[in-house]
């Protein structure tokens, strides 16, 4: 049945796509650490001590905003995280927090969308050359913002309900027993770990930039400089006291299931993209539909069920560069679409993934809670695209 | 700038060895050497040593048929830094191998022993002599090791002799002479190491002969370094709290089921590995798939909260990550010495400089203490030709004996080491002092006991 050609060349494409995987998922462990340490040092009390408001609206529109510009300089993933550790600060309250929750994985995916190191998928294709830097943030900007906005405009009508307030006792990280025992003492050193944490977090694409390596190796150097820095920062503390404010115990703390999880969804996906059905897929929409816009349209929707890199990477081999040249409508369009329709599941996208592990979003909330406020921006953003293209347009 | 790569990694593993006087974690120092040591690696200048090689000319290669017309718009400094990604995110998905399969290999065990599982072993084994367990540990790791993996065997007996060994400092010679037993009893079956494996895939050697010449080297490598400890080990197995027993006993009442289901996965591994041709961590992620699903559902009358104790995911929570990380650290490190040639320059100056090729598979093995075995063979495989050193020849065989025992020596240069000192919290500097010796004086007695009988076992080059 299998001839040794056919076992030897599954056995390179499964060696190929671990090597994808394990690039995310070192990513992941490395920006969770991060996180994590920063927190234990309340690194983000800084932050969240300067937010005062106590109007759940307003409260919104600040983190949605904060979240889209975020996004834009680091990985959706990254933002997401950062940002679920901030408002689990800020809002108590855990029916509102996940509102929030599903905004910012709305932000973070629409903020990712318009830059060219925001998003993996919109970072394939500038890295192929399909799109320059100028002008798909030229282009993709407006769209981006109302794909955001749409949605935050109709919570700031219907959102109910308050912050609400922790007890006398914070304990912030509920499950996690060691967590509660130190977060009330002050520990020096917080705002050496945030600049350092946030400064590992957006030295990471600069690294990129430098020396051409994959991002997880950035992330990797940034975790070895925070480790050591929170190994020396206090030297009056003896072992047992000093543990859960290194880096070996920031990671105890992070979350490993959803890092196998992740392994698990990428592996099976892989083995589709490998057995080319995706492919094959895609070739039946272009043969079924013919307009590219709507095939686009559909691709982005359709990424809120598989994974966007294996969907931009099939599209990329779909569409000719001679014949759909650098900055052409198809590759704008599909860098918005790939970008933001991930959102409309909770499953779709990276930050969507990450926010149900940290947050335990069910699944089904988000889908009646969150999707249609997501297909409305999700929309709104694509029309928007549609009408300024012509204006914008390379020839 | 190989000279800085090398200067890196060696003050990287000054550091790792140093882990306690500096009072900076190891973890921290590896992933620091084996970024920077890429990082210097694709900011260099191309160097000759690296565009001379082989692989840099398979790479071109498939360059261009890949790129077609675009290829010859590249600049010899693009083609440079794509080539160091390519090997690098070829070390990677090897690397990432590895450390999934530590990763789920550690997580069933934990599991097991959630469960309680392994008091089924540890209550049939009634000695309380230090000596007679030390030799019935030993000898079951060797065969074992024989049939299963290094990593597995010393993750299995590692967890045994935890129950088995309520005193620390004793049960840190047995976690010693574990990597040791371990070692010895892979390098003598094609599929008990994987250094062997690659001898035996590659036709270097042939089954029915390698287990005949190896197996007596094996045996003493293992039995000098246990006859020793029989004359010096002092101490007690010490007692075994009452407490541990008790508190557990009225709450899941699965150990056995978990025992058999665990061991099974982990048997189950090579079996599917030689159905279906898929790499062993597969295997290993699909036994903690299903003992995840059973952990589940095993214990319905428990609620959430306790039964997360019982669970994978709480197995998880109890594995150690950061020696996950100190793995993925030093693999990439070694990783940029190997891309960079460095490994393979100093195997062909070896060749050059001492000639006794029975010198150098010695010296390969000793070698093999400091770095992974597996790219020390990969290079000597292409260092020495088949036509000339024909299917088990000395060389081979050799090779196999001391690229497979020579890692005992410290506690960093073997899988079954690193796993220990993961799960034991073996200290570099402890193994140092009370082992490395002991594996020294076991290997050097292999060594010389395989180049005494070899003659008498050799096989004669094919009749052309």
């Amino acid at each position: 049945m299998f001839t040794q050609d056919s076992i030897d060349h599954i056995g390179e494409q499964l060696n190929h796509h671990l090597g994808q995987i394990s690039a995310i998922l070192f990513f992941l462990m490395g920006a969770m650490t991060i996180v994590e340490l920063v927190d234990a040092y309340q690194g983000f009390k800084i932050i969240t001590d300067r937010i005062n408001t106590r109007n759940p609206k307003k409260l919104l529109w600040i983190i949605c905003t904060v979240t889209f510009f975020l996004s834009a300089i680091l990985d959706n993933l990254t933002t997401s995280i950062v940002m679920i550790s901030l408002i689990r600060k800020l809002v108590p309250n855990k029916d509102m927090r996940l509102f929030f929750a599903g905004m910012i994985v709305i932000a973070a995916n629409a903020g990712g969308a318009w830059s060219p190191i925001g998003d993996v998928t919109t970072t394939m294709l500038w890295i192929g050359g399909q799109i320059s830097s100028g002008n798909i943030m030229l282009t993709l900007f407006l769209p981006s913002v109302i794909c955001m906005v749409i949605p935050l405009i109709y919570l700031q009508f219907t959102l109910k309900g308050e912050l609400g307030s922790y007890d006398t006792e914070p304990k912030i990280n509920q499950g996690n027993g060691d967590h509660g025992a130190y977060s009330n003492q002050p520990v020096k050193g917080s705002t050496t770990m945030l600049i350092l944490g946030v400064g590992g977090l957006v030295s990471v694409p600069v690294f990129k930039t430098i020396t051409h390596l994959p991002p997880y190796l950035g992330m990797l150097l940034a975790l070895g400089v925070l480790w050591v820095v929170s190994e020396l920062i206090n030297p009056d503390m003896d072992e047992s006291e000093k543990r859960p404010y290194t880096a070996a115990g920031a990671l105890t703390r992070i979350d490993v299931p959803s890092v196998l999880f992740f392994l698990g969804i990428l592996l099976a996906v892989s083995a589709l993209e490998s057995m080319e059905i995706l492919h094959h897929f895609s070739i039946w929409l272009d043969e079924s539909i013919g307009d590219q816009r709507i095939i686009i349209t559909l691709i982005g929707i359709l990424s809120s069920i598989v994974d966007n890199v294996p969907l931009v990477a099939a599209s990329m081999g779909m569409y000719d560069m001679s014949v759909y040249y650098q900055d052409h409508l198809v590759w704008e369009y599909l860098a918005y679409c790939a970008g933001t329709g991930g959102s409309i599941l909770i499953i779709g996208s990276a930050a969507g993934v990450a926010v149900m592990g940290m947050e335990k979003i069910d699944f089904i909330w988000y889908v009646k809670r969150i999707s249609l406020l997501a297909i409305l921006g999700y929309f709104a953003g694509g029309i928007v695209y549609l009408i300024i293209q012509p204006y914008l347009a390379v020839h | 700038m190989e000279t800085l790569v090398i200067i890196v990694f060696v003050i990287g593993y000054i550091a790792i060895a140093l882990e306690h006087p500096i009072k900076i974690n190891k973890t921290a120092s590896a992933l620091l050497a084996g970024v920077i040591c890429w990082t210097l690696f694709v900011l260099s200048e191309p160097s000759a040593a690296v565009t001379d090689s082989a692989s840099y000319g398979s790479f071109l290669e498939i360059l261009k048929v890949e790129l077609g017309d675009k290829f010859n718009a590249l600049s010899s400094g693009e083609l440079y830094r794509e080539f160091v990604t390519t090997e690098l995110s070829h070390h990677l998905s090897s690397i990432a191998q590895i450390l999934f399969f530590l990763m789920g290999a550690m997580t069933i065990v934990e599991l097991v022993d959630a469960h309680h599982g392994f008091r089924f072993i540890t209550d049939r084994i009634k000695t309380k002599n230090p000596k007679t367990l030390l030799w019935i540990i030993c000898w079951v790791s060797f065969f074992l090791s024989a049939v299963l993996d290094n990593l597995t065997t010393t993750i299995v007996m590692l967890s045994l002799v935890r129950k088995l060994i309520p005193d620390k400092e004793m049960r840190l010679f047995f976690a010693g002479m574990i990597v040791i037993a371990a070692n010895a009893g892979g390098a003598w079956t094609p599929i008990g190491d994987v250094t062997t494996t690659m001898l035996w895939i590659g036709g270097q050697i042939s089954t029915g002969n390698i287990m005949v010449t190896l197996f007596l080297p094996s045996v003493a490598c293992m039995l000098i370094p246990l006859i020793y400890l029989n004359f010096t080990l002092k101490g007690t197995l010490g007692d075994t709290t009452e407490n541990d027993n008790k508190s557990h006993d009225n709450v899941v009442r699965s150990g056995n089921l978990m025992l058999i289901l665990g061991v099974g996965a982990l048997v189950f591994v090579p079996i599917f590995k030689t159905l279906t041709h898929m790499p062993p961590y597969t295997g290993i992620l699909l036994g903690l798939g299903f003992l995840w699903v059973v952990s589940e559902l095993i214990n319905p009358e428990l609620d959430e909260a306790v039964k997360k104790n019982y669970t994978v995911a709480g197995a998880l929570a109890r594995i150690d990550v950061p020696s996950v990380l100190f793995f993925l650290g030093i693999l990439l490190a070694v990783g940029a010495l190997e891309s960079m040639q460095v490994l393979h320059h100093l195997a062909s100056w070896l060749d050059h400089a001492i000639g006794d090729q029975r010198i150098i598979v010695t010296l390969i093995g000793l070698l093999s203490a400091i770095v992974d075995n597996v790219p020390l063979v990969a290079a000597s495989m292409g260092m020495y030709n088949m036509d000339v050193y024909y299917q088990d020849h000395m060389v081979w065989e050799y090779l196999a004996y001391c690229a497979g025992t020579g890692g005992s020596i410290l506690i960093i240069g073997s899988a079954a080491g690193v796993a220990a000192m993961g799960i034991e919290k073996i200290d570099f500097i402890w193994y140092l002092k009370k082992i490395s010796l002991l594996a020294l004086l076991g290997y050097s007695a292999g060594a010389i006991i395989y180049l005494i009988i070899q003659p008498y076992l050799a096989v004669h080059p094919p009749v052309h």
